[in-house]
């Protein structure tokens, strides 16, 4: 049972990209799964599970806000651990990809 | 697969953790179940996108038992901890369990060896002066405290070696959680 890489590769930056959304204001579960979903194709239901342990792991904190319609919504907002964790990985991710674009590229 | 469906096997496949978490857990996809027909998907292509409930429900209930492993080091939860591991895939297990058995048996048997010196220890020191007729009562008393003293060293490094075993089993299941542990993901940044 070999993963393709491509799999592989979108669950390794899943994290940082839910880090970066949240960076950019806070969100409910299916908002951050449809974006996730429509950008790198993930099977939606794998961000619940996700956001279960970056809570555990104190990188995320829920609150419950209402809603227009219905009952009230759990959003999720970064912590200052979370953002301390996003910029780290942020810049790693930089210059992990610029150093794997340079190879592609074939400089040399 | 309809909302029902999806939601029935989740719920099994997460039995055995806490009802309150099992609760948080199902209110998450029923609410995702909600926001995805208030955007006009029908149940059908929610539950398509949102991927196999089994393979969800596994990939949470091995984290659970890790992070509980953490939390607390008890034997029930060592215990959990064990079976979320087995339950993340079959082959990887097949490959451990020829490694894990023996590991395992060979600690039991230090443990027993442990207690069994312990019982022998305290009833020579109490009954040995009234069998051993004639020895020196102080001498009896002595062997039967130390041998108690021995085994209890002998039980404190068997627990040792097997909380030392237990952390590297959940390191080997941290690394096949492929799903939540990001292979990408450093060593130690979210620790």
């Amino acid at each position: 049972m070999v993963e393709p890489v491509q799999v592989q590769l979108k669950k390794g930056v899943l994290e940082l990209c839910v880090l970066a959304l949240l960076s950019r204001g806070d969100a409910y579960g299916y908002e951050i799964a449809s974006r996730l979903a429509k950008g790198i194709e993930m099977g939606e239901g794998t961000v619940y599970p996700l956001m279960r342990r970056m809570q555990a792991d104190g990188l995320v904190d829920t609150y419950l806000k209402e809603s227009t319609a219905g009952p009230p919504r759990k959003y999720y907002k970064l912590t200052a651990p979370g953002r301390a964790s996003f910029a780290a990985q942020k810049s790693e991710w930089s210059s992990f990809s610029a150093a794997v674009n340079a190879i592609l590229d074939g400089g040399q | 697969m309809t909302r029902q469906i999806f939601m029935n096997r989740l719920r099994n496949g997460l039995a055995g953790l806490p009802p309150k978490a099992i609760d948080d857990i199902a209110a998450d996809y029923e609410t995702h179940f909600a926001d995805g027909a208030a955007a006009g998907r029908s149940e059908a292509e929610v539950a398509e996108a949102l991927g196999d409930p089994d393979r969800l429900a596994r990939e949470l209930r091995a984290e659970a038992g890790l992070k509980r492993w953490e939390a607390e080091r008890n034997p029930s939860a060592a215990a959990s901890a064990v079976f979320a591991v087995l339950g993340l895939g079959a082959i990887d297990v097949l490959v451990l369990l020829p490694i894990l058995l023996p590991i395992a048996g060979v600690l039991l048997a230090f443990f027993m060896i442990a207690v069994a010196l312990f019982t022998a220890g305290a009833v020579g020191m109490v009954a040995g002066p009234f069998w051993v007729l004639g020895a020196p009562v102080a001498a009896v008393v002595l062997i039967g405290l130390g041998t108690m003293a021995l085994s209890t060293c002998l039980g404190s490094i068997t627990a040792i070696v097997t909380i030392g075993f237990m952390n590297a089993l959940v390191w080997y299941g941290r690394l096949h959680l492929r799903l939540l542990k990001p292979a990408l993901e450093p060593q130690g940044m979210s620790a």
